[in-house]
């Protein structure tokens, strides 16, 4: 089968959509389709730049190529799936949030003129066509499901992706908790930060880089924590995967995430993950008293949770095992043959 | 954004009254309202939007009509037929020319003449026999600059009318059920018709209907609620069908808490209708509210109802039969009307949720204060970048472009 998986570049830009489409793409052509990645730039201002530059996508003639017809076209996230094309396939990895629940916060786009509030529901119109079209509509988790229908009625099927592939083990429940995460706010490190800073008896390792790092480690002194968290920067798949395998749980609990695949990776080391209620895409896997801890997004909250799992050994390791099952489920097999199908 | 919405309210007693006190708590949570009083010709300082609610009742909406006249605006129809409301404009205030100019605006010559031959009293008013073969309706639509309607069906009227405006479909809200009991009402089972009693709620076709239907089940019970139009001989008829002695229970004009109490004793409501001026039945609305089945006339906004929830009767030759079919499958199937109730609910809750209906108002709202704008810097931003490559207006591509921004609603 000829298939174009879609994604608009912002350029410069390269994180998780991008690598979630070229393994997407590798893993299409190792089982022997002819798969490609056709990308459109994408600037979202000002103005109606936004609807302009998604009507790009419209106007692409993804039906044949050099004579042969592409079979199908599978979308990713906003605006590639205003594509038209007779099998669209749309995997949702997320629409544009300034549009709908970043609208009015901090990270919104639209000001409250008649233009930009129309503009925005120009967005949402623009959404329920194209996202209407699919001859099948899957999102990455429930999180991406569930915005989509409360904001256009829609809906998806979940379906999850893989975890990168590393080398996962486990080499028992260890000493300290491990965030693995891009250091910006939404992923709110801090929270972390500041439950070590709270309980002088818990280690800390932060894997990552982002523009919140100066202030995060700034955090961990001004809490006299400086000396129990260490910040790693960016780490090789090899280190990583000691890491997972060394810590005895992972923190992950960005605010209102789409995906977020640290769980999988943390499932996949046979790690329990503590996570926040506000969370998003982790609530579909890290379930309390089950594979993980889910508290509210309080560092005290953050810091019981982390020590609960750290004095409980074995209720940590039976945690992290059963989330293990969840994330050997999750396997690009069982992905391509629904996305297919 | 400041809202003016020009609307009847309570105390005024009309449908549409009973509508706005409902949805505009919701619409405030969300947006900067202002109800306009009555009389009023112009929207308040500062408004960015007008929004005016136009039924077919020349004394709740002829105030609104000459608000709008004044200021353009975003338009609630609530009824497509305004046949009524346009007389009410002008024969009522001695302006024949006025209702002429309006048959000829839709009718053409033909229509001026039977306007004639209305104001020389030839011929019955037209808006009591025959409102639906001329709405009316030009003048509001030439004045909305967007349309909230109720049903694809008056967006389809509206439509074929030549209106070329955005056009919003929003559900009519269903009422929030008040606590009480039912009122006792004998009936086994009950079938329910709420609103006046006439010709065009096809009461004969029902009552007909119901005489077979009790041949068969004795048990089975009729209410009618509601006052009887004039010219309307209900005695005569229940006599003739036997029905003057049992098996039928009579009720005339109702308070709220009365009409909601016999409401929850019915086990199925029964909504005809024929013509249709596009409205939405509001008793419809509660019956859904309160997860009742529902039988209907194919008609309209009822023949939208999804078939889980009403058992749809078309106006033909054979109306009365497949009513009794209707009437007599649910008499005998307590299931059917068990599931039939517990989808009316469902819909209720999901399409007729007063929050969800605010939230498509807002939309709405929004849509047609800024999203003329909108679609005239999309529209320019792409042919500018079309001409900056050669393509000429009139050209083959030009025509794929202008599809494509079709398709995707961004043609403005």
């Amino acid at each position: 089968m000829r298939i174009a998986v879609c994604r608009p570049q912002v350029p410069f830009a390269y994180g998780g959509a991008e690598i979630f489409t070229d393994t997407l793409v590798a893993e299409l052509r190792s089982r022997d389709h002819e798969a490609e990645i056709v990308s459109v730039p994408f600037k979202w201002y000002p103005g109606t730049r936004v609807l302009t530059q998604a009507f790009t996508w419209r106007l692409l003639d993804l039906t044949e190529s050099d004579g042969r017809p592409i079979d199908m076209v599978v979308a990713t996230k906003f605006p590639s799936y205003v594509v038209r094309h007779p099998e669209k396939r749309v995997w949702l990895v997320h629409q544009f949030r300034q549009a709908y629940e970043l609208d009015r916060t901090d990270l919104g786009q639209f000001g409250e003129s008649p233009e930009d509030r129309a503009l925005r529901r120009k967005v949402q119109d623009l959404d329920r066509i194209s996202l209407g079209e699919a001859s099948r509509l899957f999102a990455t988790s429930g999180n991406v499901a569930g915005r989509l229908e409360r904001s256009t009625g829609l809906v998806a099927e979940v379906l999850p992706h893989p975890a990168q592939a590393l080398a996962y083990h486990d080499e028992g429940h260890g000493a300290f908790i491990l965030s693995v995460n891009r250091l910006d706010r939404a992923k709110r490190v801090d929270l972390l930060i500041e439950a070590a800073a709270l309980e002088p008896s818990l280690e800390v390792v932060v894997v990552g880089e982002g523009p919140d790092r100066d202030r995060l480690e700034r955090l961990a002194r001004d809490g006299g924590a400086a000396g129990r968290i260490r910040f790693t920067g960016r780490v090789d798949a090899d280190e990583l995967a000691r890491l997972y395998a060394t810590c005895f749980a992972s923190y992950y609990a960005p605010v209102d995430e789409d995906f977020g695949l640290g769980p999988y990776e943390s499932f996949l080391s046979g790690k329990p993950v503590v996570t926040a209620t506000d969370a998003g895409g982790p609530l579909d896997v890290v379930h309390d008293g089950s594979t993980g801890r889910v508290v509210a997004p309080e560092a005290a909250a953050v810091a019981s949770a982390a020590v609960w799992l750290r004095d409980h050994p074995d209720d940590a390791i039976a945690y992290g095992r059963a989330g293990k099952a969840i994330a050997a489920s999750v396997t690009w097999d069982n992905a391509i043959g629904r996305l297919l199908s | 954004m400041k809202v003016a919405i020009f609307t009847p309210i309570p105390p005024e007693r009309s449908g549409i009254a009973d509508y706005s006190s409902l949805l505009l708590p919701a619409l405030r949570d969300r947006c900067d309202v202002v109800v306009v009083g009555r009389g009023a010709k112009k929207p308040p300082r500062g408004t960015g939007l007008s929004v005016y609610h136009i039924g077919n009742n020349p004394e709740a909406h002829g105030w609104i009509v000459e608000a709008l006249r004044r200021t353009p605006g975003l338009v609630v129809l609530h009824d497509f037929v305004l046949h009524h409301l346009v007389a009410g404009l002008t024969i009522g205030r001695r302006d024949g020319h006025g209702y002429l100019d309006a048959m000829e605006r839709e009718g053409g010559v033909v229509g001026r003449l039977l306007g004639h031959a209305v104001l020389d009293k030839r011929i019955p008013p037209l808006w009591e026999n025959r409102p639906q073969h001329f709405h009316l309706a030009g003048e509001v639509l030439g004045l909305a600059t967007g349309l909230i309607v109720h049903s694809h069906h008056v967006h389809d009227r509206a439509r074929a009318a030549g209106y070329e405006g955005p056009i919003w479909i929003v559900p009519h809200p269903a009422f929030p059920v008040p606590a009480g009991p039912a009122v006792h009402v004998a009936g086994e089972p009950l079938f329910g018709t709420f609103g006046n009693v006439n010709a065009s709620k096809r009461v004969p076709q029902l009552l007909a209907a119901f005489a077979r239907v009790r041949l068969e089940n004795a048990a089975t019970g009729l209410l009618l609620v509601g006052a009887t139009s004039p010219g309307f001989d209900l005695e005569r008829r229940l006599q003739r069908l036997g029905l003057d002695g049992a098996g039928l229970v009579r009720e005339g004009f109702v308070d709220e808490q009365r009409l909601w109490g016999l409401m929850k004793a019915c086990d199925v409501h029964v909504s005809l209708r024929s013509p249709t001026m596009g409205e939405t039945s509001g008793t419809a609305i509660r019956a859904l509210a309160l997860g009742k089945p529902l039988v209907v006339s194919d008609v309209g906004w009822f023949a939208e109802l999804p078939a889980d929830v009403a058992l749809k009767v078309p106006v033909d030759d054979d109306e009365v039969e497949t009513l009794t079919a209707a009437l007599g499958l649910l008499a005998s199937r307590p299931d059917v009307r068990a599931a039939m109730g517990a989808a009316a609910l469902d819909l209720a809750r999901r399409d007729h949720d007063l929050e969800h209906v605010a939230d498509l108002y807002v939309a709405a709202f929004e849509l047609a204060a800024g999203g003329g704008a909108v679609s005239d810097a999309v529209l320019r931003e792409v042919s500018r970048a079309a001409a900056e490559v050669g393509i000429d207006p009139g050209s083959d591509e030009a025509s794929i472009v202008a599809t494509c921004l079709g398709e995707v609603e961004l043609g403005g």
